[in-house]
């Protein structure tokens, strides 16, 4: 009898076990605080709730892009299986599909071109690589060019179409504000990401591409040194402030929200900070527009965001892929959008009536972000990004003239992107 | 095997000398001969983690025929070269003059000892990122106080200082020689409070001047404590990183940046294991072939 018990004891306990085991458990990497694992986390438990099989680990990084693609190349160049999701940058799709690192969701998503037509365009065409799905977009970003509405308002200026109406709006209410430290234009200058875009905002709005859509570079280096001597012309007249090359991106935010900046280019992020943040002397005087073109131009912006992808090493990829599919649709947009201010990736969350209560300002971010551009796509993007913006920054900081800074660029972006 | 644990139980001398060193041996072989070893081997190929799932590609001395042309990598070992000459002896003057400092007899003058051997560690105390960071903030065009006293001073227009290429360069310098002649006058301060006192009251009888003194005595019986301190200075700024990194990053362009910068860029960054390996190799025998120098001074000197 007492054996009979012991018996029945271990079926039970191995039932329980088998139970555990079909249990899937996925790891996650939701990248660095910026990218809101607190509202990720929000979503996952939201996911299994719907899905008891599951449960979800999440694992956190570094701070920015460029920590993240180091501590993830690490990871993935030696095949580790333990993370299953990846939240990535959107300049990383090519290089980490292009290594055989992640896997092609096509199998669970269907084809390229059905499964992305309900994104935004430039998000479709950066996350599939030679017709596969290298990644499905979460959440959106861009370079949003900010100014004060009221100061705007109140000299009886216009939002600027070009860079000259720009100068010219800027000198204008300088002169009448009669604020000496009151700066007409804040970029960032020096050697972080943001300086790619600062080199690439300028050129991009002649009409130029960089690259052609296999990848190869289409530099006009006529029209880049125009684009840098842009700037340093803005440097001259005043506009821009002179130590521009030691401007990184909080600067021109904790500037902004001093209310010491008229025009000022930066990420969707700093919208909540001039909004929400108690020391913020601009609360409800700011406005988003369009980035100015060059005269025979279109205006462009640089694009950021963050996407979802399935590691090529998981050991759950059904499972993996299915979780993708919930984080990158419409209803998991919305969620992001209200509750985080992040910007949808669907050019129809933006209108919806729910996220235009919650977060009024994104009518006007759908325009710019309508008009934005991917930064190079390249396996090799970290050294390509580095080249950029630390030759950017040396021309802002006028150690090099702008066309021994455009040849710099091309003569060693020729190596990397052949 | 019974004679095998036999000899074990009552090892020769050399058999028990052999046993005592395999654990010190062990561990070295794990933490210093490996790594080298692996970074020579890494060297001898085109190794790159951006792509390709580690398919590694041995191209034999293509990396070493590479750095031979690459101008990065010589402008690089130009900064280095420079910024050890500069501050290294800069170093060893300024830590001299605070050993000399820290060395008066302060508590006969009924002064605390404290403060001065508290602000002779400070600096040595703070890490290095950390001091950058600091004087990066000292050097910066608006908020810095170099141009806030320049400007109680008359200078109307605020230099750049950290994007002028001389002035980052010379910001540079300043900040790694404030942050190490704190451990340069910690080893001479040791070596100061060697020297018997009798030397100097015998050289007194014989009136001899504070002069000379300083340089018949002082100086030569200092000069071991100098060479160690030299060796260990020049090795670290060989190797330095962390304060041209925080305060510039390399820039304007790459006009500051040193050969642990290049490494650390093409490794961590571009993820060219590689040909970093390559360029690390080099500095190791740059590193090598200095202390080699110093090495045999010291064996002369013996």
């Amino acid at each position: 009898m007492k054996n009979l018990f012991t018996a029945a004891l271990a079926a039970f306990a191995l039932v329980l076990a088998t139970g555990a085991d079909a249990q899937t458990k996925l790891r996650v990497f939701s990248g660095g605080q910026q990218q809101r694992p607190d509202l990720m986390k929000r979503l996952f438990d939201e996911y299994t709730k719907r899905n008891p099989g599951v449960t979800i680990e999440i694992e956190t990084g570094g701070a920015t892009s460029e920590l993240q693609r180091q501590y993830l190349s690490t990871i993935l160049n030696a095949k580790d299986p333990a993370i299953d999701l990846y939240l990535i940058d959107i300049v990383n799709p090519a290089q980490y599909y292009g290594a055989g690192w992640l896997e092609p969701l096509n199998a669970w998503m269907g084809d390229a071109a059905t499964a992305m037509k309900p994104y935004l365009p430039v998000y479709a065409t950066s996350n599939v690589v030679e017709g596969k799905i290298a990644a499905m977009p979460a959440f959106a970003d861009a370079m949003f060019m900010y100014y004060r509405r009221d100061l705007l308002d109140k000299h009886k200026v216009a939002e600027p179409k070009t860079w000259d109406e720009l100068v010219a709006a800027a000198k204008k209410i300088q002169q009448a504000e009669g604020n000496p430290n009151l700066q007409g234009l804040s970029i960032q200058g020096a050697p972080i990401e943001g300086a790619v875009c600062t080199f690439l905002l300028p050129y991009w709005s002649q009409g130029k591409e960089f690259n052609d859509a296999a990848g190869r570079m289409t530099l006009d280096k006529g029209a880049a040194a125009a684009g840098l001597r842009q700037w340093l012309a803005m440097v001259d007249a005043g506009v821009i402030k002179k130590n521009v090359a030691e401007v990184k991106t909080p600067d021109t935010v904790n500037e902004f929200k001093a209310g010491q900046v008229i025009f000022a280019i930066n990420w969707g992020f700093a919208w909540d900070r001039f909004k929400d943040d108690a020391d913020s002397q601009v609360k409800g005087k700011v406005g988003v527009m369009p980035l100015p073109a060059m005269p025979g131009g279109r205006s462009a912006t640089c694009i950021g965001g963050w996407q979802w992808a399935v590691s090529a090493f998981s050991k759950n990829k059904p499972e993996a892929a299915r979780l993708v599919r919930y984080l990158t649709s419409p209803e998991a947009s919305k969620f992001l959008a209200a509750e985080g201010s992040l910007l949808p990736t669907y050019p129809g969350v933006y209108t919806d009536a729910d996220v235009v209560k919650a977060v009024p300002w994104f009518k006007d971010a759908a325009n710019v972000v309508v008009a934005g551009k991917n930064r190079p796509m390249s396996r090799d993007y970290g050294q390509v990004s580095d080249i950029i913006r630390t030759t950017t920054s040396a021309v802002l900081a006028r150690t090099k003239t702008p066309d021994e800074g455009v040849a710099e660029i091309e003569n060693r972006l020729r190596r990397v992107m052949r | 095997m019974a004679a095998l644990i036999d000899r074990l139980r009552d090892p020769s001398e050399k058999t028990l000398g052999l046993l005592l060193l395999a654990p010190a041996f062990l561990l070295l072989a794990l933490i210093v001969v490996y790594p080298i070893g692996k970074l020579v081997f890494n060297s001898f190929f085109d190794l790159r983690l951006s792509g390709g799932g580690g398919a590694a590609r041995f191209v034999g001395l293509e990396n070493y025929a590479l750095v031979l042309t690459d101008k990065d990598f010589w402008h690089a070992t130009k900064n280095t070269v420079l910024i050890t000459l500069i501050t290294v002896p800069g170093a060893l003057v300024v830590g001299l003059g605070l050993a000399l400092l820290a060395n008066l007899p302060f508590k006969k003058m009924g002064l605390p000892m404290w403060p001065v051997r508290l602000a002779l560690l400070l600096p040595w105390a703070l890490p290095l990122a950390f001091a950058g960071l600091i004087f990066a903030w000292f050097f910066h065009t608006e908020y810095g106080v170099v141009n806030d006293v320049a400007r109680r001073f008359g200078a109307d227009e605020p230099t750049m200082w950290l994007l002028r290429p001389g002035w980052a360069f010379a910001a540079i310098c300043i900040t790694i020689i404030w942050k190490t002649s704190s451990f340069m006058a910690l080893i001479l301060l040791a070596g100061l409070q060697m020297i018997p006192r009798s030397l100097y009251e015998a050289a007194e009888v014989d009136g001899a001047s504070r002069w000379q003194q300083f340089w018949q005595i002082t100086i030569p019986m200092l000069m071991p404590s100098i060479v160690v301190a030299l060796i260990f200075r020049t090795i670290t700024a060989l190797q330095t990183f962390d304060i041209p990194y925080t305060m510039t990053k390399g820039g304007p362009g790459n006009a500051t940046e040193t050969l642990a910068m290049l490494i650390h860029k093409t490794t961590i960054e571009y993820l060219d294991v590689g040909y970093g390996s390559t360029m690390a190799v080099c500095m190791f025998v740059l590193s090598l072939a200095v202390t080699a120098l110093y090495l045999k001074r010291i064996g002369q000197q013996a």
